[in-house]
């Protein structure tokens, strides 16, 4: 914008001649006024002592000078005030400009970083109430806040004391990002019908444009699939661009493969910051002592990876703790914790009319140290027995037998479908050729079915939704896993053993003598039955569902969150246990036993390189627009011609005030 | 007794006059013989001392009856009466010209009343004006019509400096006796040179500073420029209420000075204010500050 530009766009509130009369009135007033300061002469006997007084006055001459044409400012100040009326003025941020805000506040991990005072959240609370403050007030607000789930902290009001309560009642969460979720709810209102791809369908709602301000640092995954429709977006920043941090990004325990007495963690940190890192980190464990073990010193370079490598006693179970020596902006990233759970030997029972190649495979000294293998005769499925054996098992194994209904465990049917009507059988084959196997699931890992020549009868399954086909033939699927409810079904569609009508047995398959079938047997046990948490296996990240797998038939259980909060769980309507509360860092400890003792471990970490690497984002960018940083939200300037005019009548009064009560000053 | 005599000195207080007399606080010596005491030995009734004879002294005062006891010359001496010097100075500068009365009629009633008592006692009263030539001598109280008519002629405008015309008047005049300065000392120059100068002779100065109450409480509002009645020099003032406290001081200040000033060199001031009736002024004022009794 040019100089022209500004003159013509400060002085179009009036014409032309109308601004010369304007601005002629002050040197007119200033001409006036000395015109008229033609002092009145008084002849005095002597102006001796009036000349020493003025003297004396002279010394402090500068508000002298000002009283003895006080009139005249006053005057020129009233004309001033006038002209600077006319202009139009306006104060900038006064006023928030929109009928509608909706206001978005992050409370993810990263907005608990410290390089700004307090907290980013807290600067973006400030910074909320600020704007709520300059609302008009017939306009609505509306505040979610966000992290990696959407929560609606106040809809649509004008009450600015209510949203002000609301925002200073938010509070931070150690959980990620997902913007999205944030997106669609704040859509509701503003774009009404997104849902309908029909050009004819009548919206529900006439739209509400609104201004989406998002107080965030910027710090989460791009959303996809949406657009803004009728949302204004801003995207105010909230952080310093120049914070350092340096975070754990993974942490695992696992059994050393060469020393069974020796557990390894492995840890890896990142400098998410611009300036070399020296670290030192710490491994302890807390049970049931606090320990420390050892410590490692990490030279990190400006955005590089490092990792550290511990070796410590096995110990049964317990918490272990990598901590970083170092004190940088987001602290939730410097301790990674790990649960180590005890090796529970998995319960399975075998159901079965006979069958060696089973019975062999299932005694070999790798399953018995798996698990506790219980072999019975079809006829236990009768037995009184059953339901609970069945029940407390992890694994269950239906060999050409059929429950009447499906126990509250995984099962592995073998030439038989489960109860259940989702599991359809096609006709009977012979002979079916195996073309295709699932090598990526863990239940095939190293399952090399190439060199099984025949399979004599088989029954091919139709898949169920939600399953997997783990072997298919050329006739159909030969091994198909479902997930039920909490549980998984693995179903074989041929027998192992046959038998013939006289009661002969022998072999249907030439698998059982090949390689990949004890393979296979050992995949089964260790995924079916032997899924309880490990030390291993868990990250959990905070906000996340875990789905307790608590092996006794117990009706409730506890757990209890590192801050000591203690949560009672009901089996679920699939009989699982889900624990929702995973909101802190730390170790939770599950409390199955009626004696109170912990049954289980399980670790909640952030472990997210996108809430670590905490240097706010420039700009928001959506899959169809990109929203810029601004530091505040635009704002109504608010007119001040009206208070100006005010202003010149207090001045009139003033004047009038010193010209008729002059002595007085 | 014509009319200006009364506008000056009301028969009353002629009356008021008469019975009053001007005293010194310095005893001089007198050209003729008064009606007060001298400190010169002489030529009179009253008895003051012996002393020996010389050779040459008026064998008439010899006192015959010491020497028919003491076989020895004594001359005996005897206090003279003697007359009083009273000059009545007036300043009758343009700035006098100023207040109802106005401060010039105001000094020459004073100077009138002051002369007449010393009319009355047989003192020599010269009444003269500053900057103005020499003034006849007057004595007795017939003398007082032709003081009057003096007075009378004194017309303000006479703008010569109070020093300047203080030095004539000091070299015109021997130092001795009474002088009364009448003035409002409203001089650029200061007043206090203009006193030194009467200092260096031998009179009892009275100073009577005259001001009007226009000058001790002016009221005056707005934006005013002010002219100097003598110089014709101007001061602009927005008159204002710190202004007028500001004089306030300055005018204090003025008169303390003045008061100091002179109270430090044995010289009397009197502060008249034109309002106070001279009558009032010569009559319980002046006696109390010792110039009358």
């Amino acid at each position: 914008m040019n100089f022209l530009d500004v003159f013509t766009r400060t002085f179009r509130t009036l014409p032309g001649w109308q601004w010369l009369v304007l601005f002629a009135i002050p040197p007119l007033i200033i001409l006036l006024y000395f015109l008229k300061l033609k002092r009145r002469p008084l002849e005095v006997p002597s102006t001796y002592l009036w000349h020493r007084t003025i003297e004396d006055l002279h010394v402090n001459s500068l508000w002298q000078k000002l009283r003895q044409n006080l009139l005249m400012y006053l005057q020129l100040l009233i004309v001033l005030l006038a002209i600077l009326a006319c202009l139009n003025p306006t104060w900038q941020g006064g006023q928030l400009s929109q009928d509608r805000y909706i206001f978005l506040v992050d409370t993810s991990a990263s907005m608990s970083s410290t390089d700004v005072d307090p907290t980013r959240l807290a600067v973006a609370k400030k910074r909320l109430v600020t704007a709520i403050d300059q609302l008009k007030p017939d306009s609505a607000a509306m505040i979610v806040s966000f992290s990696d789930r959407a929560i609606v902290e106040q809809p649509f009001t004008t009450n600015r004391r209510l949203l002000k309560r609301r925002v200073r009642a938010i509070q931070p969460t150690q959980q990620s990002t997902d913007l999205d979720e944030a997106l669609r709810v704040a859509a509701g209102l503003a774009n009404p019908g997104r849902t309908a791809s029909d050009e004819t369908d009548v919206a529900a709602a006439d739209a509400l444009p609104a201004t989406l301000a998002i107080y965030s640092d910027g710090r989460f995954r791009n959303p996809a699939q949406f657009t803004m429709g009728n949302l204004n977006p801003v995207y105010v920043p909230i952080g310093n661009a120049d914070a350092e941090n340096v975070g754990i990004v993974s942490f695992n325990i696992d059994s050393s493969p060469e020393r069974p007495d020796k557990l390894q963690a492995f840890g890896r940190v990142q400098n998410f910051g611009s300036t070399s890192q020296e670290v030192v980190v710490r491994l302890t464990t807390l049970d049931p002592e606090p320990r420390f073990w050892d410590a490692a010193e990490l030279k990190l370079p400006a955005g590089a990876v490092g990792g550290v490598e511990f070796v410590i006693d096995a110990i049964d179970s317990g918490e272990v703790r990598l901590e970083l020596d170092h004190r940088d902006a987001l602290s939730s990233d410097n301790t990674a914790y790990a649960a180590v759970n005890d090796r529970r030997r998995a319960k399975v029972l075998l159901l079965t009319p006979g069958n060696d190649a089973m019975n062999v495979v299932l005694t070999t000294s790798f399953i018995r140290e798996l698990a506790d293998v219980r072999i019975e005769d079809v006829n236990f499925l009768d037995s009184y027995d059953y339901r609970e054996v069945a029940n407390a098992a992890d694994l269950v194994i239906y060999d050409q037998c059929q429950p009447d209904e499906m126990p509250l465990t995984n099962t592995y049917f073998l030439g038989a479908l489960p109860p259940d009507e989702s599991w359809i059988a096609d006709t009977a084959v012979q002979l079916p050729q195996i073309i295709d196997t699932d090598q990526s699931h863990p239940l095939m890992r190293f399952v090399e079915m190439g060199d099984v020549m025949w399979i004599v009868d088989a029954q091919p399954i139709e898949v169920p939704r939600g399953g997997t086909i783990l072997i298919d033939s050329h006739v159909g699927p030969l091994l198909v896993i479902a997930p039920r409810r909490g549980y998984e079904d693995l179903v074989q569609a041929f027998p192992i053993m046959t038998s013939d009508d006289a009661g002969n047995r022998f072999a249907n398959t030439d698998w059982t003598i090949r390689v990949s079938f004890p393979v296979f047997m050992g995949n089964v046990l260790t995924y079916l039955a032997e899924n309880s948490l490990q030390s291993d296996a868990n990250v959990t990240s905070p906000g996340d569902v875990v789905e307790l797998d608590v092996s006794h038939n117990v009706k409730q259980i506890t757990v209890r969150a590192p801050g000591a909060d203690e949560f009672v769980l009901k089996r679920d309507t699939d009989d699982t246990f889900a624990f929702h509360h995973t909101n802190e860092l730390g170790v939770y400890q599950v409390l199955a036993s009626e004696d109170g003792g912990v049954e289980q471990r399980f670790a909640v970490n952030l472990f997210d390189d996108v809430e670590s690497n905490i240097g706010p984002a420039d700009m928001v960018i959506t899959q169809y627009e990109d929203i810029a940083a601004r530091r505040v939200l635009e704002t109504k300037p608010i007119k001040i011609w009206k208070y100006l005019l005010g202003l010149g009548l207090v001045m009139l009064v003033a004047e009038w005030y010193v010209y008729n009560r002059r002595v007085y000053i | 007794m014509n009319h200006d005599t009364t506008s000056l000195l009301p028969p009353e207080l002629l009356v008021q006059l008469e019975r009053l007399e001007l005293v010194s606080r310095k005893i001089f010596r007198g050209r003729m013989k008064g009606e007060r005491r001298g400190r010169r030995k002489g030529q009179s009734v009253e008895f003051a001392d012996f002393r020996n004879y010389v050779p040459g002294d008026d064998l008439r005062f010899i006192d015959w009856n010491l020497y028919a006891r003491l076989d020895r010359l004594f001359l005996k001496m005897y206090l003279e009466e003697e007359d009083l010097h009273f000059y009545s100075l007036v300043d009758a500068s343009s700035s006098m010209d100023f207040g109802e009365p106005t401060k010039l009629m105001y000094a020459k009633q004073l100077a009138a009343a002051l002369g007449y008592i010393g009319l009355c006692r047989a003192d020599r009263v010269k009444v003269e004006t500053l900057g103005q030539g020499r003034a006849p001598v007057l004595r007795g109280r017939a003398s007082l019509w032709r003081m009057i008519e003096q007075l009378e002629t004194i017309q303000p405008g006479e703008n010569v400096g109070l020093q300047q015309g203080v030095k004539d008047f000091c070299l015109r005049n021997s130092g001795q006796g009474i002088l009364v300065l009448i003035t409002d000392l409203m001089d650029k120059q200061g007043y206090e040179s203009a006193l030194r100068y009467l200092l260096t002779s031998r009179f009892d100065i009275y100073v009577i500073h005259v001001l009007s109450p226009t000058e001790i409480d002016p009221d005056v509002t707005g934006d005013l420029r002010l002219i100097d009645s003598e110089d014709t020099d101007v001061a602009e003032i927005t008159v204002s209420r710190p202004l007028l406290k500001r004089y306030q001081q300055t005018l204090n200040a003025f008169i303390e000075g003045a008061r100091e000033f002179c109270g430090r060199r044995s010289i009397s001031y009197i502060l008249a204010n034109t309002e106070m009736p001279v009558s009032d002024l010569v009559t319980s004022y002046l006696r109390k500050r010792g110039l009358v009794r």
